[in-house]
């Protein structure tokens, strides 16, 4: 069935619309990816205080402003999943199979609730950089750096959202998909979120300096700590783009192949 | 039946799981090793900090993922309590002739057993990985002790909680519980790195009495913690106090089940 674009448009908003709404109705699933992040920053500021002395450190003021951008990331990882563990749980109820009975776009379906994870992404970005501010953790490069955090915040989500969205049209499981949660914990470990490159050593150190987490939260990191400039920019940006570009496609592609078998 | 009998037959039905369902043992083998592995890897650098007691960061953080591993093992006796509780399997045992405490001996028995299991594999790993045990085995066992004593609060508290609340909303409380017991201690660096609000916390805390147990063997003999008794019996004391404590309310909480 062809849909004209305004329909689709239509379609689009009023799913999205809808899991986004869904997202800040739970506030007992999101509370948990807003909350560690937090507690993970105030342990590390007491914790790793005499680590930024370190050789491989940046010049920080504090530890919790060399962990900004990890936090972030952190938290976006943790809460995307929410969005596709939604779509599992329609699979499940089957709300799913009567929104394709219902002449709706089969892409709105999957972008409608990547939608929501996406804003609350964004949103959980702003709300790390607000909550860090009071005690003096600010973003050097300005409204600029604010604005392509939270952007950043928003792709991630949509990105790794996509990435979940693939195993939920797959098994159809919303456990299946909280199953994957472990993956984005050992990636984010993996990376340099809590620690710099610079300071690890050996095979860890290599898969870090693979990791494409390690370069999106060292643009961000890089925008907190020394400004604007084009790698920070590109790096903050880019690389989540990137993903999202490719995961969005591998949903799409799971979609065919679940819409295939029906 | 003789409490002793029971205890047998509880902890063997404990320990039979692991080979029944070993999928179920597995994520209590790879989380410790993942914790001790990620841990070492990212704060690498942290042993370069002045006064830092030990020169290798696996040296540090193998006790740290021991210990985690133990706790969540013994709040893990909770769960599947809690899964007994709803099946109506623990309705069975209760109405059958044996003593309140082999319900709570028995299968905290079992779980000591995986968790000996579990930390000699995260030693083995962990001397692969490049830890030394400066102590000797005074040092290997300090350790033993300290996931043992921690395993035992652990699933006291889980049983405890289990008992008390007889379905999963006391699963959330035991993990967060644990959770937060483990990290508002010395659990990533030692007290003297440490600074502001969790020095505070930490200082007050049991768990970082019993880290440094598990940590007396594993430190640079220069340390002042190395081998001392000072670290020793603090540790000691902790383990004992914490374990008839949380062994206490789950007896207590189990009675009042019973009632």
């Amino acid at each position: 069935m062809r849909h004209k674009p305004a329909d689709t448009a239509r379609q689009f908003a009023a799913l999205s619309r809808r899991s986004t709404l869904a997202i800040f109705r739970q506030p007992a699933i999101i509370a948990p990816s807003l909350i560690f992040p937090l507690f993970f920053a105030a342990l590390g500021s007491s914790s790793f205080s005499r680590a930024i002395s370190l050789p491989g450190f940046p010049q920080v003021d504090s530890y919790l402003q060399f962990t900004l951008a990890g936090t972030v990331t952190q938290g976006v990882l943790f809460g995307s999943v929410t969005g596709a563990a939604a779509l599992a749980t329609d699979i499940e109820e089957g709300f799913f199979d009567r929104l394709l009975a219902a002449p709706t776009s089969r892409t709105s379906i999957l972008f409608g609730r990547l939608a929501g994870s996406s804003v609350f992404g964004g949103l959980q970005a702003l709300i790390f950089l607000l909550a860090l501010l009071p005690f003096g953790v600010t973003v050097q490069a300005g409204v600029l750096g604010y604005v392509s955090i939270v952007l950043a915040g928003f792709l991630t989500a949509f990105g790794v959202g996509a990435l979940m969205s693939v195993v939920a049209l797959k098994t159809g499981s919303a456990e299946a998909v909280q199953g994957t949660f472990p993956i984005l914990f050992i990636l984010l470990f993996l990376s340099s979120a809590f620690f710099p490159r610079e300071t690890m050593s050996g095979a860890y150190r290599r898969i870090a300096d693979f990791n494409p987490i390690s370069y999106m939260v060292e643009g961000q990191r890089s925008l907190s700590i020394d400004g604007a400039s084009l790698t920070a920019m590109t790096q903050t940006l880019v690389i989540p783009t990137g993903i999202a570009v490719l995961t969005t496609m591998l949903a799409l592609r799971q979609l065919s192949v679940r819409l295939a078998a029906r | 039946m003789t409490t002793t009998r029971s205890v047998g037959i509880l902890a063997t039905r404990s320990v039979r799981t692991i080979r029944r369902l070993p999928s179920a043992f597995f994520p209590a083998l790879a989380m410790p090793i993942f914790n001790m592995v990620v841990f070492a890897g990212t704060f690498f650098a942290i042993t370069q900090i002045p006064n830092f007691p030990t020169d290798r960061s696996i040296n540090w953080y193998m006790p740290l993922g021991i210990m985690m591993g133990a706790a969540f093992g013994g709040v893990g006796l909770g769960f599947t309590t809690i899964r007994d509780i709803e099946t109506g399997f623990y309705d069975r045992l209760r109405m059958s002739p044996t003593s309140r405490l082999s319900l709570i001996l028995g299968p905290l028995t079992g779980t000591l057993i995986r968790v000996l299991l579990m930390t000699t594999l995260v030693i083995v790993i962990g001397i692969v990985l490049g830890a030394r045990f400066t102590g000797g085995l005074l040092g290997v066992l300090c350790l033993y002790i300290s996931a043992l004593g921690i395993a035992t609060t652990g699933a006291g508290w889980g049983l405890g909680l289990a008992f008390k609340f007889k379905d999963m909303r006391g699963a959330a409380i035991m993990q967060l519980s644990i959770f937060l017991v483990m990290f508002l201690s010395s659990a990533q660096v030692p007290l003297e790195v440490m600074s502001g609000w969790l020095h505070t916390v930490a200082r007050i805390n049991p768990a970082t009495n019993i880290l440094r147990l598990a940590r007396v063997g594993l430190v640079n003999e220069s340390s002042a913690d190395y081998l001392s008794w000072n670290a020793i019996w603090g540790g000691l004391v902790a383990v004992v106090v914490m374990s008839v404590l949380c062994l206490g309310f789950a007896l207590r909480n189990l009675q009042k089940l019973s009632d």
